[in-house]
């Protein structure tokens, strides 16, 4: 039988070929991408790892979708490897606490431009309305333990899916997680996620032993766990738990447990909370190269102490996710079965907790910044918000009415307009100091072309009148960049599949000039950069 | 998941049936082309010491983007070369775009002994023949970028292709290799798994794995005199028997279709000294009828020529 015999068959109804093809299931076959004519695009929402998301409503389904642009800098590579991966990932995943990836939009340049242009292209996700990091910043809202339990159970679904299909986040934080109104809580930037190898994680056996080495170079500082911090590389998938247990001391307390202002700076905190590392509670620790040249005074731990008042279920939990040795460090599917979720006051059902103004982290950061000129705060020790102070402090930052501000006016010049010299500042307030900002939330930022939404948000305004200066921070992060030009290029990682050190330097390339610089503190910088510059194209045009 | 990593998309019927209908030249020029372009790609992966899990995969990505693309809107060998790039960065061993670059202008340089007729004596080196200056590597580097992107649009991104191999071991284990030596049922196997990737049927886009699997242990089977279960053994893979049997046709008749091809009468055949098929010489096939599409150079290219030109000069007048 030919060829052109089956190509006929294809058309003929009688053909038993043509037969099975005619009654075949109905299955995603390849189609094109949409175009980005089939969004209506509403506004901006922020600024992502990749590049910058809007919100936009579909033409097809009316479904209210986030669209994250990827930023391509007609790179000697091609199409931005991070970017692939994160694709091809959330193609093979569905659970109802991931974020879905529905659709790729494109957009070509207009025939005039430049031929050597290359399309634009637009990861499409449903629209959430808050993250939790911007939700925990936000002055009317205060979890209360159902509801924590509820996003908590969520969450370590979420992530016991993702485990058992060999799949490690690598950046597990409160900006990663996405909460709508009707309280479902997904996990979201799969940038820095990879298939691992080896076994899942069995029930009772934490996160089991460490079949391979990948690079140590992941997770936002404030969230990752003592044993990257002091580079461990064959690590398993109980990195992505210490971040659970992270989030979750977030919930509780209402901002980071964690604030490292540099990477031994954050073991010291870690120490603070859980006690210096001996060989019981850490076991393998002398054989982690971070460790040689750390003598830290010993203490034990304030863990509970500073988590007294949020009872002894918590506690509990939050010691199994904040473990120091990473073998018996709980599992998602045994955090799952833990008396916390069990006792009461049981876990809400998300359909009953109640809803928000949408909040997303990148509001939250103009906030803070916004009070920059002030004393920082005590850090580390203190918990709890000063609440009588969150929230006029928010009210008053943009007077009442505040709308209607020109958008995408955050461009001028450092050293700009000073705060309001009324404005009101929550005692508790941290980001003083710069910190390696968790990056924007990766698919969604301000909402500053939204209407406030009703739901308890009081009348909070989104204004874009800060600028704040970045000066005052420099020398910290080339101290970082030295640090963690250390930890790169083992060798022969590269050649050993994964390729982590050459997509982040992919993406550093494409981003900005210095070598290699860390994650954290590239998005920093790219973010900060962008916010010095005039913006961009704004909104992609319907065509 | 788990189950996501063993289906595949599949073309729709209307996609095959319009194919012909994309601009095409007519079925056996078509046919040729793509077996050409797919062995292009496997010699290639084997030059850049690809696994032939990402050369397989990049074999099943160009089929489909040619069910989306008109075959001829692209250079052959440039679409191979980009679908090979693209599946090769996404896995374990990225290629370069200059081995790229190097390992196709080897290829189709008369030097390579692609697609040669048997019999042929081997052609004589002529490193000059494939040297890659600047320009010519900018513009092929170029070329595959904007063909990368252009493919990944059209796949909308989905990148995953799920191979049969593995399950066609994991079938034979179940059936104890059919109580023949493992390495020899082992290899015709995977034989016959291969060489259904170059089918012009397209037997990887319409069949899921599990299909590919069974048909092509039942191949090997037969081939080695290997006795199989009684039973109707390919349903508890799922497949059955009508699949089974056009499969079976489809892969076993590949040599022979391939062997009139080469052949004096054949469309390859005709190429005295073999090689890689060009649009150049299909446009030339189908008679010149069409004028022959000018294609627009990139301004900032010729403008490289030119400066290359210029240096030659130079050089050639200092020596």
């Amino acid at each position: 039988m030919s060829a052109s015999e089956s190509q006929e068959a294809a058309g003929r109804p009688q053909s038993p070929r043509s037969f099975a093809i005619a009654h075949q299931r109905p299955r995603s076959s390849f189609v094109g991408c949409s175009k980005i004519a089939d969004y209506e695009v509403l506004g901006k929402l922020g600024e992502g790892t990749f590049g910058e998301v809007y919100r936009a409503r579909s033409r097809k389904t009316g479904a209210l979708v986030a669209l994250k642009k990827i930023i391509m800098h007609n790179e000697k590579d091609g199409f931005p490897i991070t970017a692939l991966r994160e694709i091809k990932l959330l193609k093979l995943l569905s659970h109802p606490n991931i974020l879905r990836l529905e659709d790729m939009a494109v957009e070509h340049p207009p025939r005039s431009a430049d031929k050597r242009k290359r399309p634009i292209m637009y990861m499409v996700t449903p629209y959430m309305d808050h993250d939790l990091s911007g939700l925990l910043d936000n002055p009317s809202v205060t979890l209360t333990e159902p509801q924590i339990k509820c996003y908590m159970q969520q969450l370590l679904q979420g992530l016991e899916y993702l485990h058992a299909n060999r799949i490690l986040h690598r950046d597990m934080k409160a900006a990663n997680l996405l909460i709508n109104n009707k309280g479902i809580l997904q996990i979201a930037d799969f940038g820095l996620a990879r298939h691992y190898e080896g076994k899942t994680p069995q029930p009772g056996h934490g996160g089991g032993e460490g079949t391979r080495d990948y690079t140590a170079l992941v997770v936002t500082r404030w969230y990752r766990p003592p044993e990257l911090l002091m580079h461990l590389k064959r690590y398993t998938t109980s990195i992505d738990l210490w971040g659970v247990g992270c989030v979750f001391g977030e919930m509780l307390v209402g901002k980071p447990i964690l604030t490292g202002e540099s990477d031994g700076h954050q073991l010291e905190l870690i120490w603070d909370l859980c006690g210096t590392p001996t060989i019981e509670t850490m076991p393998g620790l002398k054989d982690l190269p971070g460790a040689e040249a750390m003598s830290p005074k010993p203490r034990q731990g304030n863990l509970g102490q500073r988590f007294r008042e949020y009872g002894s279920g918590a506690i509990s939990l939050l010691r199994e996710l904040l473990k120091l040795d990473w073998r018996s460090r709980i599992n998602a599917h045994d955090a799952l079965q833990h008396p916390y979720f069990r006792n009461p006051p049981y876990p809400a059902k998300p359909e009953e907790l109640p809803s928000f103004e949408e909040s997303h982290e990148y509001d939250r950061k103009k906030y803070h910044e916004k009070r920059t000129v002030l004393p920082p705060a005590p850090r580390g020790g203190t918990v709890g918000r000063g609440p009588n102070n969150d929230g006029d402090g928010y009210r008053n930052s943009g007077g009442p009415g505040g709308r209607g501000y020109p958008r995408n006016n955050n461009n001028r010049n450092f050293g700009g307009p000073a705060p309001a010299p009324d404005e009101r500042v929550p005692a508790w307030h941290r980001d003083t100091r710069l910190p390696p900002r968790p990056p924007p939330p990766a698919d969604y930022g301000n909402g500053r072309d939204r209407a406030p939404r009703g739901g308890g948000g009081g009348n909070r305004q989104d204004v874009d009148t800060y600028i704040p200066s970045y000066d005052r921070d420099a020398p910290r992060r080339d101290d970082r960049r030295r640090d963690d030009r250390r930890d790169r290029g083992g060798p022969g990682d590269r050649r050993r599949g994964d390729y982590d050190d050459r997509t982040r330097s992919n993406r550093t390339r494409s981003r900005s000039r210095s070598p290699l610089p860390p994650r954290d503190r590239d998005r920093d910088r790219d973010r900060d950069r962008d916010r010095d510059r005039p913006p961009r194209d704004g909104p992609p045009h319907p065509r | 998941m788990t189950m996501a990593h063993m289906k595949n998309p599949l073309a729709t019927p209307d996609q095959i049936f319009h194919r012909s209908s994309l601009d095409s030249p007519p079925t056996e020029l078509r046919d040729a082309i793509f077996f050409s372009t797919q062995c292009l790609t496997q010699a290639a992966g084997i030059l850049l010491q690809l696994p032939q899990s990402v050369t397989a995969q990049a074999n099943v990505l160009l089929a489909r983007f040619w069910l989306i693309e008109p075959i001829m809107s692209h250079e052959f060998s440039d679409v191979s070369a980009a679908t090979l790039y693209t599946v090769a960065k996404i896995g374990p061993c990225p290629c370069t775009p200059r081995d790229l670059s190097n390992v196709y202008a080897y290829l189709l340089s008369s030097s390579s002994t692609f697609l040669s007729p048997p019999g042929n004596n081997p052609p004589k080196n002529i490193p000059d023949d494939y040297y890659q200056s600047e320009t010519s590597y900018q513009a092929f580097h170029s070329r595959i970028l904007s063909l990368e992107h252009l493919i990944l649009c059209s796949l909308s991104f989905d990148t995953t292709v799920s191979l049969p191999h593995p399950l066609a071991i994991t079938y034979l284990q179940s059936m104890d290799f059919l109580y023949v030596p493992k390495e020899k049922i082992t290899r015709r196997v995977v034989e016959y798994l291969n060489t259904a990737l170059l089918s012009p049927q397209l037997l990887c886009l319409t069949t899921q794995p599990n299909g590919l699997a069974v048909a092509a242990i039942y191949n090997a089977a037969k081939d080695l005199g290997a006795k199989m279960p009684e039973c109707e053994w390919w349903e508890v893979f799922d497949v059955d028997r009508e699949d089974l049997g056009f499969l079976v046709v489809g892969m076993r008749s590949l040599e022979g279709w391939v062997g009139g091809m080469m052949g004096e009468e054949g469309v390859l055949g005709k190429k005295k000294r073999g090689g890689m098929i060009t649009r150049k010489e299909v446009r030339d096939i189908l008679g010149g009828d069409r004028p022959p599409q000018e294609e627009e150079e990139d301004p900032e290219v010729v403008m490289a020529r030119r400066m290359d030109e210029k240096m030659r000069e130079i050089e050639g007048d200092a020596a």
